[in-house]
């Protein structure tokens, strides 16, 4: 797969099993970016194009929701697919982050199959 | 009374000790094992309030609930079997004994379970909050709540290993309710 991919969750583990999976649903980017909070997402992506956006929610610093709006304002990663990984399933929560430009949401524990079915249409768009 | 207020009220401790929410927790540690790791665990049948004494070694990971109800998830286990977790979560990659992804796995685990159970719980779903991970190391150690609570617990089997799950809810009710 061409491009980047930028894991944004603060946990370390989950940023791997987030590539891991990826890969094993034939998601394997050129490159991946990693970072653990929204602040660190957001000067990654001031200075690198990325071709797909996976994203924690609850994070420190920044909330996911946060950085959804920070790209948003900034016009940081324009037309770049933003998937959601969280553990969160609130319908309030979806809602929002939907409104801030999020265009899929994973809930944690995830499979190869939920990322075949939600992340890759989104590259294939 | 606030609409807070309504909704605390809504989720009495008769609820919350429902043997629903056991099977709930059951379905959510059976799920996330297999979905995440590829093992089979299984429940080991103790009343709700056994609480076998703790090892040498250990990991605990707590994450909090906030909203309309408050308490804890916490899981416990052995040193071996959280270092078997982080492992089958890196795709069978060997970890050592003092690698920080033995904690971070653990939280991260705890963090699934805990928002896998609440979110099965309808009247908690939209309404309670997860805090981030915290991962406790050592044994002998005791959790004091700042109110009375309640707790539901869970002793699980897998791949030779130990996991204890507790459930806290604390009891911000009125009396009689």
């Amino acid at each position: 797969m061409k491009g980047t991919v930028l894991v944004v969750d603060d946990s370390a583990m989950m940023r791997k099993v987030v590539l891991r999976i990826l890969k094993m649903a034939e998601l394997e980017f050129e490159a991946a970016l990693e970072a653990g909070d929204g602040k660190e997402a957001l000067a990654l992506l001031r200075s690198n194009n990325v071709a797909l956006i996976m994203c924690d929610i609850n994070m420190p610093n920044m909330s996911g929701l946060q950085l959804l709006q920070q790209i948003k304002d900034e016009k940081l990663a324009v037309g770049v697919p933003i998937v959601m990984v969280t553990t969160e399933n609130s319908e309030p929560q979806v809602r929002e982050a939907i409104l801030a430009g999020a265009r899929g949401y994973i809930r944690k524990p995830f499979t190869v199959e939920h990322i075949k079915n939600n992340v890759k249409p989104l590259l294939a768009a | 009374m606030s609409e807070s207020a309504a909704v605390l009220t809504s989720y009495r401790a008769k609820d919350f000790l429902s043997a629903e929410n056991l099977d709930r927790a059951d379905t959510v540690v059976t799920e996330i094992f297999k979905m995440m790791f590829d093992f089979d665990i299984q429940a080991m049948d103790l009343p709700s309030d056994a609480c076998p004494p703790s090892q040498l070694d250990e990991r605990t990971a707590i994450v909090g609930f906030s909203g309309s109800m408050r308490g804890s998830c916490q899981i416990r286990t052995s040193v071996l079997a959280a270092k078997s977790i982080a492992s089958a979560m890196l795709g069978g990659v060997p970890v050592d004994d003092d690698d920080d992804s033995i904690n971070d796995a653990l939280g991260e685990l705890c963090n699934m379970l805990a928002g896998g159970w609440k979110n099965r719980v309808p009247s908690l779903s939209s309404e309670c909050a997860l805090s981030p991970p915290t991962v406790i190391s050592g044994h002998n150690y005791k959790v004091h709540m700042s109110k009375p609570s309640a707790k539901l617990s869970r002793r699980y089997q897998f791949d030779a290993h130990a996991l204890h799950l507790t459930l806290y809810r604390e009891n911000i009710e009125p009396a009689g309710t």
